[in-house]
C-alpha cells in the first residue's frame, strides 16, 4: 500500500506542501488535541497519583505494581477474558450460520433480515434496560417461560454465577445483525461457478461449504473476529446499565473497573495505568489474531 | 482487477440477491424452522417492552405476566416524558449527532483528499501518527480528554460532547481509500483548466463521493446518537444530557415503575428505528461497505 | 473557475487552531474558576441540586418559585440531578469538572468526606452572626450529623428514621396479627415467613441489596437492636463482627436463604413499586417513602427487640463559587430551612419535621399528622435514634466493606461470621492508615 500518490498524479498536480498542510490542518489540530495529546498525557498520568482536582505527584511504577497485585483488577481481567472468549465465537459463528440461512430465496427473507438487524439499531442502554426487565428474577418474562416448561426460577443478573453469561446473551443479541450483514455481503461475492463446480464434483453440502465457502469468507471472518474481540475487551455500557459491576463484582470488567477508579474514587493515575494495560492487551491480541488469521488471505494458497 | 475487496464500491449489497438453487422436495424450505424462532428471539424483547409500556404499574408486576394489557395506556408515554426533560434529551442528541456528522464530513474529507492526492512534506509521518491513534482504545484518552474539555470550560455542555468528536480518524481512512479509487483524469483535466485544488475538491471529487459520504454520515450519526460513556463522564445535569444518558438517568430513579421505564425506553428508540426503516438500504450498505473495506 | 482562496481555508484553520490551543493553555491547572454570579443587572444566579422527584420535586419547585418571586435579586434554579445515592460522586465530579452547583444535597454519612474538599463553605460563622437562624432548634441527631470536627458542614435538609411499614391487607389475608411494640426478631421472622406465598410472588420482607449505604444502614439498625456497635468507642477498630453483629446478619441471611421470605433487589430500584403493588408484606423504611404507597393501607411500628433505629439526617451543603453566590446561597437556605417552609414541604411529602419548633405550628402540624398516618410514630421514633454512624472520613470505605459482606450473605455466598470477619479485617486496615 503506497502512501504517496503515483507519479502520474504527482506530475499532474504538482508539489503541494502548503496546500497539503492546509487541507489536513483542521483534522490535525482536532486529532492532535483530542487524540495524540491525550495518548501521551495518559501515559504520563499512569506514572502519577492524580485525583483530578489537586496537583498530581510522581509515583513512578507504583500504579503498575499495584495493578499486578490488585485482586479486584485481576478479577476484572478474568471476567473480561471470559466474556470475550464466549462472545466472539458465539457471535461470529452464530452470525455465519444465520447469514448462510438468509442467503437464499425464501418467502419472507426480507422480513427475516430486518428482524435480525433491528437489535443492532437499539442502543446499548436500551438493550440493557429491556433485558433487565426480561430477566427480572421474580416478574420477568424469561423466568415465566421457564416455569411453563417446568424449569426452576433463575437468578440471572442477580446471580453471581449467571450474571456474566446473561451479559453475553444480551450483547450477542444486540450485535448479531451487524456480523450477519458483513457475512451476507461476503457470501454474495462468491462466484456462482465455484459453488456449482464443487457440487458437480459430487461434493456434499457440508464439504462444499467447508472447502469452498469458508476459505472465501476468510477476510470477512478475520475482520469480524478482530472487531468483535476489540469490542468485547472494551465492554462497558451494558454493565453500567444492568449490574453496575455486581452482584458482588461478578460482572466488573476492565473498563468498568477503570471507570470506578478514575471517576468514583478519583484515582486518575491508577485509571490511566489500567487504560494502558488494556491498550497493550488489545494490541497484542490483535497482532496475534492478524498473524494467525492473515496467512493466506492476501497471498492465494 | 483484484484489489483485495470482496465487493466493488459501485455494486451495492443487494438485499434481494439470492443464489439459484435446485428445486426442492418440500413445499417450503426447512430453513423456516430455524429462521422463525430466530426472528422471534430477535424481536421478542422489543415487542415485550412495548407491551409493558402500555400496561399499568400493577399489571406489569402481575404473575403470571399480563400478555395483553387491559387497555392501551398511552398516558405512560406522557408521564415518562414529563418526569424528566426528555425534550432536552432528544434536542441534545440531535445537536451532538448533527454537529459531529458535519464536522466529520468536512474535516475528514479535506484531510483524506490531501493524503490521497496531494504530496506534501511530512505526509507519511502524519499518516502513521493517525494510524497509531486509530489503534488506541478510547479509554486511554478518556481521562485526559476530560481534563482538556474541562480546561476549555465545556464540562456539562453539548459543546463538550461535540468538540472532541468533530473529526475522527476512521473517516479519514474510509474516505482516503475511496478517493484513491476514483479515476484521476477528471481532476487532472480540471487542474489543467486552471481550477485550484480546493475547487477541484469541492466541484469534482465531493460530488462523485456521495455514496461514501452518506456512509460516513450514517455511521457517525448512529455512533453519536448511541454514545454513552463520554456523555456519562462529561455531563452532570439532565438538562444537558443526550438521549442514552438521559435514559439511564431515568432508569436510576428509585420510584421508577417498569411500565414508565419501558415507555421511556421505547420512546428513545423510535427516532433511530424510524430513520432505519426509512433508509434501510443506506444503513445496510454502509455497514457492508465498511466491514469489507478492512 | 474561481481561484478559490486556499488562503482562506488555511487562515480559518490556523485561527481555529490558535483559538483552541489558547483556550486550552490559558486555563490550565485544573479546578474551577470562580465565575462571578452577578450578571450586569445585579441578579445573583445560584443552582441547587437535589434528588427529589414527583410530589417532593413539586414541593421544592413551589418553594423556590415563591422565593424567586419575593427576591428578584437572587434567582434560584433547583435541578433534579439523579438519585441521591450518587450525589457525592456527582458533586465531586462536578467540582473536578469545574462546574459545581452552589447548593447540593448530600447524605449525612458523607459529611466527613465532603468536608475535605476546599470548595465546601463551613457555616459556623454564618450561623453565629445570625441568632434568628436558631441552630439549636434542629434535632440533636441532625446537628451531630452535620458537624465534623467542630465545623458545621451543612444545614439539615431531611431527618428520618427506619421503622416497620406493613401492608394491613396482606396481614389480614394471611391471618397474621399486626406487628406490636413487643415484637422480637423471631416474631418478625415468623410473620415474614407466613406472609411469603411463592405462587403469588408475594414476599414477607424486602431488602435493598446493591451493596450501597442503603444496604448497610438498614442492617446497622438491626445491629443496634441486637445491642451491637459498628466500631469501638475510640473509632479505631471494628466491633460489628462481635456476637451481636453475627446474630443480626445471621438472622437476615437465614430469612433470605432459608425461609426465602425476603425480596432481594440488587438494583435497589424495584422495592417501592413492588410494595405498592401488594407483593410485599413488610418493609423497613422511612417516612419519605410513605407517599409512594397510595395503593396500600399501611401501618407503622417500631423496630423489633429494643426498638433501636437509625436516623439518616441529610444536609444541604454550600459550595464556594465566589462571595456573591455564597451569600446568596446562605440567604436562600436560611429561608428554605425555616420552620414555615419546612412545614409546607413536610405537608406535601410526609417527611419528618427538621425543626422541633414545627410541632408548635398549629393547625398545620395536626393536619400533617392526620394526613400521614404513621408519621406520629416516626416522630416518636426519633427518640429511639440514640446511636449514630461514625462521622469519620473512612466511613464510606467501611460502608463498602459492610455492603459487600451483607450482600454476599443475602445471596448465600457466605455465612455471617466469615463475611463480617473479612469486613472487619478490611475496616481495621483502613482505620490504621494515618492522617485521614
Amino acid at each position: 500500500m503506497s502512501l504517496a500518490p503515483d507519479s502520474r498524479v504527482r506530475r499532474a498536480l504538482g508539489s503541494d506542501h502548503l496546500a497539503g498542510w492546509m487541507f489536513v490542518a483542521p483534522a490535525v489540530v482536532l486529532i492532535g488535541i483530542f487524540g495524540l495529546v491525550p495518548i501521551a498525557w495518559s501515559a504520563i498520568m499512569s506514572f502519577q497519583a492524580n485525583d483530578l482536582v489537586s496537583a498530581p505527584s510522581w509515583v513512578g511504577l507504583a500504579n503498575y505494581q499495584a495493578l499486578a497485585k490488585d485482586p479486584a483488577f485481576i478479577a476484572s481481567v478474568r471476567h473480561t477474558l471470559v466474556y470475550t472468549a464466549l462472545f466472539v465465537p458465539l457471535s461470529v459463528a452464530g452470525s455465519l450460520l444465520v447469514a448462510w440461512a438468509l442467503n437464499r430465496k425464501l418467502r419472507g427473507v426480507r422480513f427475516y433480515r430486518l428482524a435480525v438487524f433491528v437489535p443492532v439499531i437499539t442502543s446499548t442502554v436500551a438493550t440493557g434496560i429491556i433485558f433487565l426487565w426480561l430477566l427480572d428474577p421474580v416478574f420477568g418474562l424469561v423466568n415465566y417461560l421457564l416455569s411453563l416448561v417446568g424449569l426452576p426460577e433463575q437468578g440471572f443478573l442477580q446471580d453471581t454465577n449467571q450474571a456474566l453469561l446473561c451479559i453475553v446473551v444480551m450483547t450477542v443479541w444486540g450485535w448479531l445483525g451487524f456480523d450477519v450483514i458483513i457475512y451476507l455481503a461476503a457470501l454474495q461475492g462468491i462466484p456462482q461457478e465455484l459453488m456449482e463446480a464443487a457440487q458437480i464434483d459430487g461434493a456434499g453440502k457440508w464439504s462444499s461449504f467447508r472447502n469452498v465457502v469458508l476459505p472465501f469468507l476468510r477476510p470477512a471472518t478475520l475482520f469480524l473476529v478482530v472487531w468483535s474481540t476489540i469490542s468485547a475487551l472494551q465492554l462497558f455500557d451494558e454493565i453500567y446499565v444492568t449490574t453496575r459491576g455486581g452482584p458482588l463484582g461478578a460482572t466488573t470488567v476492565i473498563v468498568y473497573y477503570l471507570y470506578q477508579q478514575a471517576f468514583q474514587f478519583f484515582n486518575a493515575g491508577y485509571g490511566a495505568a489500567i487504560a494502558y494495560v488494556l491498550f497493550m492487551a488489545i494490541l497484542v491480541i490483535t497482532i496475534i489474531q492478524l498473524k494467525v488469521g492473515g496467512r493466506g488471505v492476501y497471498g492465494k494458497s | 482487477m483484484d484489489n483485495g475487496l470482496l465487493i466493488r464500491p459501485d455494486r451495492p449489497l443487494d438485499l434481494e440477491a439470492v443464489p439459484e438453487r435446485r428445486p426442492r422436495h418440500w413445499p417450503f424450505s426447512p430453513w423456516h424452522f430455524f429462521l422463525i424462532p430466530l426472528a422471534l428471539m430477535m424481536l421478542l424483547p422489543l415487542i415485550w417492552s412495548v407491551i409493558t409500556s402500555l400496561e399499568t404499574s400493577s399489571e406489569a408486576q402481575r404473575f403470571p405476566p399480563v400478555l395483553i394489557p387491559s387497555a392501551l395506556h398511552f398516558s405512560n408515554y406522557l408521564d415518562a416524558w414529563n418526569s424528566l426533560p426528555f425534550g432536552h434529551f432528544f434536542l441534545n442528541s440531535f445537536l451532538y449527532s448533527a454537529a459531529t456528522v458535519a464536522g466529520n464530513l468536512l474535516f475528514c474529507s479535506l484531510a483524506a483528499y490531501a493524503f490521497a492526492r496531494l504530496r506534501f512534506i511530512g505526509s507519511n509521518l502524519l499518516f502513521v501518527l493517525l494510524l497509531v491513534t486509530l489503534m488506541v482504545p478510547f479509554q486511554v484518552v478518556l481521562i485526559p480528554t476530560f481534563l482538556i474539555v474541562r480546561n476549555l470550560g465545556l464540562v456539562d455542555s453539548v459543546g463538550g460532547l461535540i468538540v472532541p468528536n468533530l473529526c475522527g480518524v476512521f473517516g479519514i481512512f474510509l474516505l482516503r481509500q475511496f478517493f484513491q479509487s476514483l479515476p484521476v483524469e477528471l481532476e487532472e483535466a480540471a487542474r489543467i483548466d486552471g481550477a485550484s485544488r480546493l475547487g477541484v475538491f469541492f466541484k469534482i471529487v465531493l460530488p462523485l463521493s456521495a455514496p461514501v459520504l452518506a456512509t460516513l454520515a450514517i455511521i457517525q450519526f448512529m455512533w453519536s446518537w448511541n454514545d454513552f460513556l463520554w456523555p456519562l463522564i462529561i455531563i452532570t445535569t439532565p438538562q444537558h444530557a443526550p438521549l442514552q444518558l438521559g435514559l439511564s438517568m431515568f432508569q436510576g430513579t428509585h420510584v421508577t415503575n417498569w411500565n414508565l421505564l419501558m415507555a421511556g425506553t421505547v420512546m428513545s428508540q423510535i427516532p433511530m428505528l424510524a430513520v432505519f426503516l426509512f433508509a434501510q438500504r443506506w444503513f445496510i450498505q454502509s455497514i457492508a461497505y465498511t466491514g469489507i473495506k478492512q | 473557475m474561481r481561484r478559490v482562496s486556499i488562503g482562506t481555508v488555511g487562515l480559518l484553520a490556523l485561527v481555529l487552531a490558535a483559538l483552541v490551543l489558547a483556550a486550552g493553555c490559558g486555563s490550565s491547572g485544573g479546578g474551577a474558576t470562580a465565575t462571578p454570579g452577578a450578571s450586569p443587572t445585579g441578579v445573583v444566579n445560584i443552582t441547587m441540586w437535589h434528588g427529589d422527584l414527583d410530589y417532593a420535586a413539586k414541593a421544592d419547585n413551589k418553594l423556590v418559585a415563591q422565593w424567586n418571586k419575593a427576591n428578584p435579586n437572587i434567582h434560584v434554579t433547583a435541578l433534579y440531578n439523579g438519585s441521591n445515592d450518587y450525589a457525592l460522586q456527582k458533586t465531586l465530579t462536578a467540582i473536578a469538572g469545574g462546574k459545581p452547583p452552589d447548593i447540593t444535597y448530600l447524605f449525612g454519612s458523607w459529611m466527613a468526606n465532603i468536608a475535605k474538599s476546599p470548595k465546601v463553605v463551613m457555616l459556623n460563622d454564618l450561623i453565629a452572626k445570625d441568632p434568628s437562624f436558631d441552630w439549636n432548634d434542629f434535632w440533636p441527631a441532625e446537628r451531630l450529623a452535620a458537624t465534623v470536627n467542630g465545623k458545621v458542614v451543612g444545614l439539615p435538609a431531611l431527618v428520618d428514621n427506619l421503622a416497620i411499614v406493613y401492608n394491613k391487607k396482606l396481614f389480614d389475608k394471611a391471618g397474621v396479627s399486626y406487628p406490636t411494640a413487643q415484637w422480637t426478631w423471631d416474631d418478625f421472622r415468623a410473620a415474614a415467613k407466613k406472609l411469603t406465598i411463592p405462587a403469588q410472588k408475594q414476599f414477607g420482607w424486602a431488602y435493598p441489596a446493591d451493596a450501597s449505604e442503603d444496604t448497610v444502614w438498614h442492617w446497622e439498625a438491626m445491629l443496634w437492636d441486637y445491642n451491637g456497635d459498628i466500631l469501638t468507642p475510640d473509632n479505631k477498630q471494628a466491633a460489628f463482627n462481635a456476637a451481636p453483629g453475627v446474630q443480626a446478619l445471621g438472622m437476615l441471611g437465614d430469612m433470605a436463604t432459608v425461609d426465602h421470605s425476603v425480596y432481594i433487589d440488587t438494583t435497589n430500584t424495584k422495592i417501592q413499586q413492588t410494595f405498592n403493588n401488594g407483593h410485599i408484606g413488610m418493609l423497613v423504611t422511612g417516612p419519605w417513602d410513605l407517599p409512594a404507597f397510595p395503593n396500600v393501607q399501611f401501618g407503622v411500628q417500631f423496630m423489633p427487640a429494643n426498638h433501636q433505629t437509625i436516623s439518616g439526617p441529610d444536609n444541604w451543603v454550600i459550595l464556594n463559587n465566589g462571595a456573591d453566590r455564597v451569600n446568596a446561597s446562605w440567604a436562600f437556605l436560611k429561608w428554605f430551612t425555616a420552620a414555615k417552609q419546612q412545614m409546607y414541604y413536610d405537608l406535601q411529602t410526609g417527611a419528618l419535621p427538621t425543626r422541633q419548633s414545627q410541632q408548635k405550628l398549629q393547625p398545620d402540624f395536626q393536619t400533617y399528622l392526620t394526613k400521614y398516618p404513621g408519621t406520629d410514630l416516626f416522630v416518636k421514633n426519633m427518640g429511639n435514634a440514640v446511636k449514630a454512624r461514625p462521622t469519620i472520613p473512612q466511613y464510606s470505605k467501611i460502608s463498602t466493606f459492610l455492603g459487600q459482606a451483607i450482600v454476599s450473605v443475602l445471596l448465600g455466598k457466605s455465612d455471617a461470621k466469615t463475611a463480617l470477619d473479612q469486613a472487619a479485617q478490611q475496616t481495621n486496615a483502613a482505620l490504621a492508615v494515618p492522617g485521614q
